[in-house]
């Protein structure tokens, strides 16, 4: 079992990524926390543009920093599923291709927050894929995400 | 949307600390590791579909772990 995703790790899939030319969002608690929400999780989540193209970046760009990939597992990230779990690399990932409640990956980039060379999808659109998904850990947590957002944009904008 | 002046003062205080802590910071104190049942025993799984990948949570995963609908 991989440990805890580190800090470090986390630098060098956003180099990864940059370097390959993914087309890539944190999403999830994880992109909220990116955001500066102050909280827990155990999952990355990275939703990631749905094209061959892109999918051959992100396995070039996984297999850099460590990720083990059979040949069936790559084609599967290139050709097209909606969600990947990915525990066989140096920490925990999901690619998820179709996120809930967000309807296309141009619409969610276009809305996108930069944090330090991380891109990450904007705090309305998490929320909305957290709606959709509609999971009991999710519903938990909407109250302060929620809450969140609102002290994002104000100080954001103040 | 509501204002800041809705918040909690309990969580407007959390908020403003973590927004003082340098990012590599509040990653360290926000991601943890425990072994999920199920969840961590497949080192690659893939689904067509996210409604599949939902119900496989539903049939397939201990229901406290919270990726279901329903506990």
């Amino acid at each position: 079992m991989a440990g805890a995703f580190e800090y470090r790790q986390a630098e060098e899939i956003r180099d990864a990524f940059v370097r390959r030319g993914v087309r890539y969002l944190f999403l999830g608690k994880s992109g909220m926390i990116l955001l500066g929400f102050p909280d827990t999780t155990q999952d990355a989540d990275v939703y990631v543009e749905k094209s061959p193209e892109n999918g051959q970046a992100i396995v070039r760009a996984l297999v850099d920093i460590g990720f083990t990939l059979a040949d069936v597992e790559a084609q599967e990230i290139i050709h097209g599923k909606d969600f990947v779990q990915l525990k066989n690399g140096p920490f925990d990932l999901d690619l998820v291709f179709a996120p809930d409640g967000i309807e296309r990956f141009a619409d969610a980039w276009s809305r996108r927050v930069t944090v330090e060379g991380f891109e990450v999808c904007h705090p309305d659109d998490i929320i909305a894929s957290k709606v959709a998904a509609n999971r009991v850990k999710d519903r938990e947590s909407l109250g302060r995400l929620r809450l969140f957002r609102d002290y994002w944009v104000a100080t954001r904008l103040g | 949307m509501s204002g800041i002046r809705d918040i909690p003062s309990d969580l407007l205080s959390e908020f403003e600390a973590a927004r003082r802590r340098p990012l590599a910071q509040r990653w360290r104190y926000a991601f943890l590791k425990t072994y999920k049942p199920v969840l961590d025993d497949a080192s690659f799984r893939s689904f067509d579909t996210m409604e599949e990948y939902r119900q496989w949570c539903e049939r397939a995963l201990p229901p406290w772990l919270g990726y279901g609908r329903s506990l």
